[in-house]
């Protein structure tokens, strides 16, 4: 580590990284557009100037994404020198930019915005007409560009060219007639278009399936993890007023994904904005399906798996490692062997992040004791023996409908499911939150353990899938106990 | 005018073919460097003479050699490159050497690979110039026939190739690491520095880049001396240098003449005066992108310091007059416009600061000015300038424009005032508007 003398204060810096690195550790708001940490520094937008000096030489003001740390630097970022540089290059940023703000998705989170806002003289001193350049070009499936509010950073052509590795942007034209462009306008290609949104300090290029969702500042934005591979990127759901999930973005993790996350992952969100889930659960009377509240299905799946033998438990790699604990807990109570299904991969697998594996948590159920079986392996168990409790959400998906359809009646199934499906061995059905609901734990590819927090409240009278299987394991009790309780007592428990 | 020449004395009938550079004792210099000399005292000669860069920045040419990573310590591959992209308006040198005198541009290129340890040399011309490009590819056909270039040059240990290629029109690919990444294939944006060419050039090798007119003096320089070189032009810019002579004068020409001639003897000596028997308003001593100076200005000496010391720069030294009928409000919106529609538009302030200027600049002749715009000419290019930038496309455009405004502001304001341009000819063509921005 190197010392350097930032604003006065004494900090370490890494060597390796440029001096802007530095001065962010540290806290020392430098602007950057052409900066990003994950991308080659190409000191282009100049808005990073800080007024640097280094022993008896005179102080000059240098691009801090471009400068290297030297030991006993002395480097003041908010020097009036430095300050009037940044902004003489603001005003150049500002002179062709549209100021469409107000219709713009990127404000709220732009860099350029907020610095302009902190910064800006407030009023321009153009008077010239600004470029008029396409508003609305489509890159292909993922992205749309507006040429006009372009700051030509080339942090998306460096991206592509880089972390991907499929270069397939540049800049054409000169000058201040420069665009970004592919090549003779071919659609973008490739699973991690989505970040191009990301990388872009400005509204330029913004996501398609974001445009004119919502205003970024009325998103509630957690923490979470990617279910779409056992990768387990670092997520944050963002959650418009506490309805529909309108964005998943990346989340820095130095261990897992960096800044990046595939298309795949980032577009599995409309799957999160499930209508039309029963609160409790269903089960069986002899008239049919009755919805019930949790403790009496929970009764009910706990009845049913006290009795009925040959029987198993599975679960799908979705529950976490809390979950299945106490699931694999109730299995070895009930003697009941516990199984996970495990899907196929994919084919998406990729030399970047995705696995091609889509079971965010195969590595920890397997570590805690659930055997690995093919759903066909699985649709195998349910023909020889009389009853199972399937648990997890994506249970119906991973089995399929026809194959549950196409079970005998006498078998008597609990199914632990996001949403229903009606089939003629269904005793009991219990409603699962989505991960994007629940807190808990994965462990990634690697072992990796993955955290998962609550983005979104549950539908009213639905319990964490934790809180389901304590109903579960409560009502077992309550079974095996000498003397009758009343099972409306154990759900007020 | 009985000033000792050399750069031009060989031009003639057929002087661009291998016979006639021979029959002048052409390629002597680059046999005897490679019997008798070594590369470190090829570049002992030329730090003693004093070369100078001739591109532009005058930088000393045996230092910038020097600059080259030890042969011995670092084993990469190195190159020359040769910037022959000459597209600064005004400038029109080294095409004279490269159209009338190729082998002697191919020796300077052989002797500074020698100098260098360079195994490959590319020449970067100016895709307008196609008679150059010819006139050099035949030359170096002729230079490989005859055994001056390739494997084993006259048969000593020293292998090098040139090659040639074309440049496709851009100006910024004349600024020396936008030509290397445009002789890598790539768009020519100059990259930031440090690393410095010498550590990480071409495909990240060691690398020089020299001016045409640069490697020329050196089969000089090494046949006659280094005294014989200092003997000429002043103390701190030895030697001649080729200046290009352009705009209102009689005689428009490329000239020979020593480092420090006057520029009063250039324009009413060798250029044979203003034209039309008029008077000089104004002139640029090196290019657009050196500041225009006043005609009262003109008896300064043609050199680097003087140049300097009187408000601008030698650039290089392509004079271009003005006479008192000419509007300098209107040579600055053709420079500007030429800025603007050059910038690579990598850096926010050259990329919107030159299109800022050629708007403000094309208003003001338009009869469309405002008294404010003069300030902000002078504030905008303040901002753009000096070394704020990338490379110095951005000062190109912003020095002529402070230049304007020191030296003429008065017929700034009279533009303003008069909302028309009071010197524009009643007759003359439509000018072309600001660039068009729109698709």
């Amino acid at each position: 580590m190197t010392k350097i003398l930032l604003n006065g204060r004494e900090v370490e810096a890494d060597p390796t990284k440029p001096l802007i690195h530095a001065c962010h550790t540290a806290g020392a708001e430098v602007p950057a557009y052409c900066y990003h940490p994950g991308l080659t520094p190409v000191g282009s937008c100049r808005i990073c100037q800080v007024e640097v000096k280094q022993g008896n030489a005179p102080a000059r003001i240098v691009v801090a994404c471009r400068t290297l740390v030297v030991e006993g630097m002395i480097v003041e970022t908010e020097s009036p020198a430095a300050r009037e540089v940044r902004r003489e290059c603001l005003e150049f940023l500002l002179k062709n930019h549209p100021l469409d703000c107000p219709i713009c998705d990127k404000a709220g989170e732009c860099d350029l915005q907020d610095y302009a806002f902190a910064e800006g003289q407030g009023e321009g001193r153009s008077n010239e007409p600004r470029r008029r350049l396409d508003k609305r070009k489509s890159l292909g499936d993922v992205i749309v560009l507006d040429e006009e509010r372009c700051v030509l950073c080339s942090r998306c052509v460096r991206f592509m060219e880089e972390v991907p590795k499929t270069p397939q942007l540049t800049v054409g034209g000169l000058g201040s007639r420069s665009v970004i462009e592919t090549f003779m306008d071919r659609p973008l290609s490739g699973n991690y278009q989505g970040n191009l949104a990301d990388v872009c300090p400005v509204g330029a290029l913004t996501l398609k399936p974001f445009r004119f969702q919502a205003r970024v500042w009325n998103l509630k934005k957690t923490a979470s993890t990617c279910g779409e591979c056992s990768r387990g990127c670092a997520t944050t759901v963002e959650v418009l007023r506490a309805g529909e999930v309108k964005r998943v973005r990346p989340r820095y993790d130095a261990d897992v994904n960096t800044w990046w996350m595939c298309d795949t992952g980032r577009f599995a969100f409309p799957a999160l904005n499930v209508a039309d889930r029963i609160p409790g659960g269903l089960v069986r009377r002899s008239d049919g399906w009755v919805r019930a509240d949790a403790a009496d299905t929970a009764a009910a799946a706990a009845r049913l798996l006290g009795i009925e033998r040959p029987a198993f438990v599975a679960v799908t790699p979705w529950v976490t490692q809390e979950e299945g604990a106490a699931i694999l807990a109730l299995a070895r109570e009930w003697k009941l062997p516990a199984y996970m299904v495990s899907p196929a991969p994919n084919g998406l697998a990729d030399d970047l992040l995705h696995t091609g594996d889509p079971a965010p948590n195969r590595f920890g159920l397997e570590q805690l004791g659930f055997a690995r079986k093919s759903p066909a392996e699985i649709i195998a168990h349910l023909h020889q023996s009389s009853a199972a409790w399937l648990v997890g959400e994506r249970m119906t998906a991973l089995i399929g409908a026809a194959a549950l359809e196409a079970l005998p009646a006498h078998k008597r199934i609990a199914l632990f499911d996001v949403l229903p499906i009606p089939f003629a061995a269904l005793e009991v059905f219990a409603s699962v939150p989505l991960y994007a609901e629940r807190s808990g734990t994965w462990l990634n590819v690697d072992g990796i353990p993955r955290a998962l927090l609550m983005a979104r409240a549950l539908p009213a009278g639905m319990p964490s899938l934790e809180r389901m299987i304590g109903l579960v394991a409560a009502a077992r009790a309550v079974a095996v106990a000498p003397g009758p309780v009343a099972p409306s007592s154990v759900a007020k428990r | 005018m009985s000033r000792p020449t050399y750069l031009l004395d060989r031009i003639g009938p057929d002087s661009h073919t291998l016979a006639a550079y021979q029959k002048r004792g052409g390629y002597a210099a680059l046999r005897t460097a490679l019997k008798g000399k070594t590369p470190a005292e090829v570049v002992d000669v030329v730090k003693a003479s004093g070369l100078r860069g001739r591109g532009g920045a005058g930088f000393p040419t045996g230092m910038k050699w020097s600059f080259m990573p030890d042969p011995a310590k670092d084993k990469r591959p190195r190159y020359l490159a040769i910037n022959a992209d000459e597209s600064e308006p005004g400038t029109c040198k080294d095409r004279v050497l490269m159209e009338r005198d190729p082998h002697g541009v191919i020796e300077g290129v052989l002797l500074a690979c020698y100098a260098i340890r360079a195994t490959t040399a590319y020449i970067y011309v100016r895709g307008e110039y196609r008679l150059s490009y010819d006139r050099l590819q035949a030359a170096l056909d002729e230079a490989r026939a005859a055994g001056l270039l390739g494997r084993k040059i006259q048969g000593s240990d020293f292998s090098c190739d040139i090659w040639m290629h074309k440049g496709a029109g851009a100006y910024i690919c004349g600024e020396e690491t936008g030509l290397m990444e445009s002789l890598e294939g790539k768009r020519g944006h100059p990259r930031p520095k440090p690393p410095f060419p010498a550590m990480f050039g071409l495909w990240g090798q060691p690398t020089t880049v020299n001016n045409v007119e640069t490697v020329f003096n050196v089969p000089f320089i090494l046949e006659r001396g280094a005294d014989w070189f200092r003997s000429m032009g002043t103390k701190a810019s030895s030697g001649n240098l080729l200046v290009g002579v352009s705009g209102h004068v009689n005689k428009p020409g490329v000239y020979e003449v020593p480092f420090g001639v006057s520029c009063l003897e250039l324009v009413d000596g060798y250029a044979g005066g203003v034209w039309k028997g008029r008077k000089l308003k104004a002139w640029f001593p090196g290019g657009s992108s050196t500041g225009m100076l006043p005609g009262s200005a003109i008896d300064v000496p043609m050199e680097h310091d003087a140049i300097k010391n009187a408000g601008s720069m030698l650039g290089t030294a392509a004079l271009i007059a003005l006479d008192e009928r000419a509007c300098t409000v209107r040579a600055m919106e053709v420079v500007a416009r030429f800025y603007d529609h050059e910038s690579c538009g990598q850096c926010s302030q050259c990329r919107e600061g030159t299109q800022w200027l050629s708007q403000i600049f094309h208003r003001i002749e338009s009869g469309r000015g405002r008294m404010e715009d003069i300030e902000m000419l002078a504030t905008l290019s303040k901002s753009m300038a000096p070394g704020k930038t990338i490379c110095a496309l951005s000062d190109a455009a912003a020095i002529p424009t402070l230049a304007v405004v020191k030296h003429f502001k008065d017929e700034l304001e009279q533009h303003v005032l008069e909302q028309r341009c009071p010197l524009a000819d009643p007759h003359a063509a439509k000018r072309p508007a600001a660039l068009a921005h729109s698709h």
